[in-house]
């Protein structure tokens, strides 16, 4: 009673002056006001409890509540298990400890890495740093003997054409002996 | 958790905390409280930590640090030899990396030093501020305005401006 609204109380009175049964049945189809009929209408008091129920006006928070509910959710669905693994992989693997290389021994190139998780990756997924810088040297060497070779043969190239004494640049002329170079009777002949 | 630091290069300054002289005879509340931090935080996470200790000793691996052997200097090529040069260079890098941490470690001491004294650190830590200024003097002078793509080939070259230099200075200063 105390939380009726002031519009409801008012439209109640206003109906309770009218004559009650006919109105009352033709009020009965959509009309909310048939609900609660109260007889009486009290005041409204300072109450205890959290006052007034309001509808307050604000814009929706639906979108947004959702977005950050979905957020939340994909984020936690493979960082919660994630960070348990990594959990347990600190508690009960644990870090390496720093020591002297051992006389003679030659480490695998995972065992300079200090955490299991990145001692593993080396492990199964990369290659040593020797082998790529021998890959890279190795390439290297390749590039520079091609580079070497092609300067080369454009120095060969250019010394048997001016000197004619090598295998390249040599042309099929006709044969000497067919060259007729007795005096002709005619200049154009 | 041990000392991690080495205690003559960082040195504490002497403690001049008091001996208790109480003027009261009401007991002091920070007894109180260092025993209820000790039986609320410091055990359980003593306790927790010796279990993951002993979980740890069970199955215990080493790390090590890399070694790189010395190989001859980019001064030390022949002009074409790429793989020489390719090693130098490598080498080279790797010895910027280093000088760059010493440089760090340094820089660190002063600082450290500084901290440390406070107002008077002008006078007190003058050892520190001049083995830095060298430090760092020497750092600029040979890796000083090499640009992003710096190489051996590009420091040799700028040594070889400053020898020029210095060989131009002296001839002036004997000059004049």
């Amino acid at each position: 009673m105390a939380a009726m609204s002031l519009l409801q109380r008012a439209s109640i009175t206003a109906l309770a002056a009218l004559p009650g049964r006919r109105l009352g049945t033709r009020l009965g189809f959509g009309g909310f006001l048939t609900r609660g009929f109260p007889k009486t209408a009290a005041p409204v008091r300072h109450s205890g409890d959290h006052g007034k129920r309001l509808f307050i006006i604000k814009p929706s928070g639906f979108y947004d509540k959702r977005f950050l509910t979905l957020l939340k959710f994909y984020i936690l669905l493979t960082g919660v298990p994630v960070a348990i693994g990594i959990t347990l992989i600190n508690v009960f693997i644990g870090e390496a400890e720093l020591a002297e290389i051992p006389e003679g021994y030659i480490p695998e190139h995972w065992e300079y890495f200090k955490h299991p998780i990145s001692r593993w990756i080396a492990r199964t997924f990369f290659d040593c740093p020797e082998k790529n810088y021998e890959r890279t040297m190795s390439v290297l060497q390749i590039e520079a003997e091609k580079a070497d070779l092609r300067l080369k043969e454009l120095e060969v190239r250019r010394l048997m054409r001016m000197r004619g004494d090598g295998p390249w640049y040599q042309y099929p002329t006709i044969d000497k002996a067919l060259v007729d170079s007795s005096p002709k009777a005619t200049p154009d002949n | 958790m041990p000392d991690s630091w080495d205690k003559d290069v960082y040195p504490e300054p002497p403690r001049r905390t008091p001996a208790p002289s109480p003027q009261t005879s009401l007991p002091n509340p920070i007894t109180y409280l260092t025993k209820a931090f000790d039986f609320l935080v410091d055990r359980p996470v003593t306790l927790v930590r010796d279990f993951i200790e002993r979980q740890h000793a069970k199955n215990r691996c080493y790390y090590y640090h890399r070694q790189f052997r010395r190989v001859p200097d980019i001064t030390e090529c022949e002009e074409k030899d790429v793989l020489c040069m390719f090693e130098a260079e490598m080498q080279w890098r790797r010895d910027y990396k280093v000088d760059q941490e010493i440089v760090n470690i340094i820089q660190e001491r002063m600082q450290a030093c500084q901290q440390r004294e406070g107002e008077s650190y002008k006078q007190n830590c003058a050892n520190e501020l001049e083995q830095f200024a060298r430090v760092s003097k020497a750092y600029q002078d040979r890796y000083h305005d090499l640009g992003a793509h710096c190489s051996a080939r590009k420091c040799l070259a700028k040594q070889k401006q400053r020898m020029l230099a210095e060989r131009e200075a002296a001839k002036e200063a004997a000059a004049a």
